[in-house]
């Protein structure tokens, strides 16, 4: 597991979460998961490219994404809506760019996509074999949201 | 131009002779434009347009130049990116005032846009009052 690359991310999805939301997070059971398996309704794919490469994909219910984006921008939704999809897009996207920051003060050298968003939570989604992922669930006050990352040399 | 500062040491969208800012928002994220606006209309600045994009900016620039006096670019953006962008638009106006908007930190990406003319940067998430010294000191 290329863990050096991985911590990065978590400490940036932990700071921006607790930035942003204002409120504490916590971290779950850390699992090993392929992408696909027990998605939830509403998932942001980012690709990194560089030193590494890979992707971080940030998986969350319908109920969590509303009620971040609700958070975010102080007006209640009435369903996923655009606003609600650009704000939890924009959400991964931090955390992605934080994480690349981190990194870049290690000299490693990383870019990465505009974030794709995909809806429903029975998607099947094909990867390499050799591409060794990690599940982080991260627990706020509005739900959790699960992190997978992943990446080979 | 120099701009008129509140009590609060916070820039106004106003100069000191009573011009109004305009402000061209660029950012391929809604909710950061949403983020951005209020914060300028809560200044009274005037945001002029907003684009998605750096060749929707380009367009938008050239179409309303007379009223834009600020432009906020992020970088990482579809089609035509930030630092892309800002090298075209001071190719077509060395005098415009740019600040980059932008979640990545790096100092090579921020090194890179200050050569490139920008005026400074902010870095994502967005707070109301970084946002607002930063807009000072360009015009202060």
């Amino acid at each position: 597991m290329l863990i050096d690359y991985i911590n990065p991310f978590v400490e940036a999805a932990f700071e921006i979460m607790s930035e942003i939301l204002n409120t504490p997070v916590s971290r779950g059971q850390l699992q090993l998961k392929k992408l696909g398996e027990g998605m939830q309704e509403l998932t942001v794919i980012i690709g990194v490219t560089g030193t590494v490469s890979g992707r971080i994909v940030f998986d969350m219910s319908e109920v969590t994404a509303i009620k971040i984006a609700e958070k975010l921008n102080g007006e209640t939704f009435p369903g996923i809506t655009d606003m609600v999809r650009s704000t939890i897009a924009e959400v991964g996207n931090m955390v992605t760019a934080r994480a690349v920051t981190k990194l870049s003060k290690e000299s490693r050298t990383f870019n990465f996509s505009p974030p794709t968003i995909i809806m429903g939570s029975q998607m099947t989604f094909f990867e390499s074999d050799d591409i060794e992922a990690l599940i982080i669930p991260v627990n706020t006050d509005y739900g959790t949201i699960e992190i997978n990352i992943a990446f080979k040399e | 131009m120099k701009i008129f500062f509140g009590e609060d040491g916070l820039p106004t969208g106003q100069t000191n002779s009573g011009q109004n800012i305009g402000v061209l928002c660029v950012d391929d994220s809604q909710f950061i434009l949403k983020q951005l606006s209020q914060i300028f209309v809560s200044r009274h600045f005037t945001v002029v347009d907003t684009a998605l994009n750096g060749a929707e900016a380009l367009l938008k620039y050239k179409a309303k130049q007379a009223d834009i006096h600020l432009i906020t670019l992020d970088i990482t953006m579809p089609e035509m990116d930030g630092l892309t962008a800002l090298k075209k638009l001071k190719e077509l106006d060395p005098d415009v005032n740019i600040i980059m908007v932008t979640a990545l930190g790096t100092a090579d990406t921020v090194k890179e846009a200050i050569k490139l003319g920008a005026k400074g940067y902010i870095v994502k998430p967005l707070d109301r009052g970084k946002v607002l010294e930063r807009i000072g000191k360009i015009f202060g």
